[in-house]
């Protein structure tokens, strides 16, 4: 099971169960969820892959919270009590308010299940994991370029307090960033860090580079970073070698921008609209996992 | 002989302090924040942070424009909210531009915000992770950067902190033409 837990901006209690598609949002235990940046887009992402490979969708842990804590914190819980019979294979972490003690409490918990899933973070849940000095024991994290200058500064506890220097790094520079982060153990197995370039690196070791298509535009949508999170952790949830499932998603959210022509105005629906076509079109030839079916086309 | 474990203590790990200059005020601060629902602890600021009284409020960092807004509705006074980390942090405060042409990008940490040149609307918002930061971006995108709420105001996190800051750039750039 491939299981995501994360925050959305709605009135929401806690709400589990698997994910259905409706129109352009998302259906879970009866409550509508727009696709929008955040953990909808991730959500909506992740769905994109499971459906055109014909796996189980992905079940989630949602809450409503606008920025209080509330459902940040009734998700934390929820996790930690029963994330040992739930036994997911991949456990994805998303919008949640920072909570260093919980985080160390849900790490905890997963220590002490009998299989460890795959654990991706992205977004906040990737700030806290740093924080507190538990990167180590994720397997996937998804910075763009200032996060992985976060990542670097061994004592920046959130992105908006890094030194000013490593904010002045551009994106030619990640390789020393990625030293430092490995060196400081704030950073999981592997990293994706999304921007001009995407650098993908397996412990330590900077293993791809990604750079085409280049639409830069894509920086500028809201939930970009969000599609690309979802996606590497439903390749991962597909069987991929995790660093696969990294280069895989860098080049799918590049693509769909393409197919999309994005601007800086577009919406990230708009983008996620295009995976299908992406993967149907590339998807086999990436990653040499072709799903059969009707006009399967890897040229 | 058996020895009976000594139940853990719990801990509170926010990474941010709220510093005073008398303990008055870090108990009337204390009492305001609990009363609207921020975890908080009561603790000794280490002696290199120390600023005035031997007393100061453990903070959730992230929570720190929340927290801040919270103890100026009440005219609570305080010297001043410090990360709780090796050398001494200051908030980001440059910001980076990116012309694409019909629009505008700004960087601010983590955050950016892009307008269309010619409207001064909010086309979009990205980057953040925390739970302000999508519902932010639904209150702003589509908005006049003169009209749209500000995230100073209902934001509550050091990620809407930094979209405030992109969004004080979009501003001095839309109003002095400066694309």
């Amino acid at each position: 099971m491939m299981l995501i837990a994360g925050t959305v901006p709605q009135d929401l209690p806690l709400t589990t169960g698997e994910v259905k598609a409706s129109g352009n949002a998302m259906l879970v235990n009866g409550s509508q969820i727009p696709c929008a940046q955040g953990t909808g887009a991730l959500v909506k992402a992740a769905l994109a892959v499971t459906d055109y490979l014909k796996l189980e969708p992905p079940k989630v842990i949602l809450a409503g919270d606008t920025g209080r804590g509330e459902g940040s914190r009734a998700i934390y819980e929820y996790l930690i009590q029963n994330i040992s019979h739930l036994a997911p294979n991949v456990l994805v972490l998303h919008y949640c308010l920072p909570d260093m003690a919980l985080m160390r409490k849900l790490c905890q918990a997963v220590e002490d299940c009998g299989k460890k899933p795959i654990m991706v973070a992205d977004a906040a849940s990737m700030y806290v994991a740093k924080a507190a000095g538990l990167a180590s024991r994720f397997d996937i994290f998804t910075p763009d370029a200032t996060e992985m200058a976060f990542l670097a500064d061994p004592d920046a506890i959130h992105p908006a307090y890094i030194n000013k220097h490593l904010f002045d790094t551009d994106i030619s520079q990640t390789p020393e960033l990625v030293s430092a982060a490995y060196q400081h153990k704030s950073a999981a197995k592997i990293l994706l860090v999304k921007g001009a370039i995407d650098y993908v690196v397996k412990e330590g070791k900077i293993v791809a580079t990604i750079s085409e298509p280049d639409v830069p535009e894509l920086e500028a949508i809201g939930g970009t970073g969000d599609t690309v999170a979802g996606l590497v952790s439903a390749f991962a949830y597909a069987g991929l070698e995790l660093h696969e499932a990294a280069i895989i998603a860098a080049k799918s959210n590049r693509m769909a921008g393409k197919f999309a022509q994005v601007t800086p105005a577009t919406k990230i629906g708009q983008v996620i609209e295009q995976f299908s076509l992406v993967f149907k079109k590339y998807l086999c030839s990436w990653s040499g996992v072709c799903y059969m079916g009707e006009g399967e086309n890897d040229d | 002989m058996t020895f009976l474990r000594r139940k853990e203590k719990p801990s509170f790990e926010g990474g941010g302090l709220i510093l005073f200059a008398d303990v008055p005020g870090a108990m009337g601060a204390e009492k305001i924040l609990k009363g609207v629902g921020y975890g908080i602890k009561l603790v000794a600021p280490p002696p290199a942070l120390r600023k005035g009284c031997d007393l100061a409020l453990g903070i959730n960092l992230a929570e720190q424009p929340g927290i801040e807004r919270a103890l100026r509705q009440k005219n609570a006074e305080y010297l001043g909210i410090t990360p709780l980390g090796g050398e001494a942090q200051e908030l980001l405060e440059i910001v980076k531009v990116v012309d694409f042409g019909d629009w505008v990008m700004v960087r601010a940490g983590n955050m950016k915000l892009a307008f269309d040149k010619r409207s001064g609307i909010i086309a979009n918002t990205s980057g953040g992770g925390c739970p302000d930061i999508p519902y932010l971006h639904a209150e702003l995108v589509g908005k006049k950067l003169s009209e749209a709420p500000r995230p100073k105001d209902i934001g509550f996190t050091l990620c809407a902190l930094m979209l405030e800051r992109a969004l004080e750039e979009c501003l001095t750039i839309w109003q002095g033409g400066e694309t």
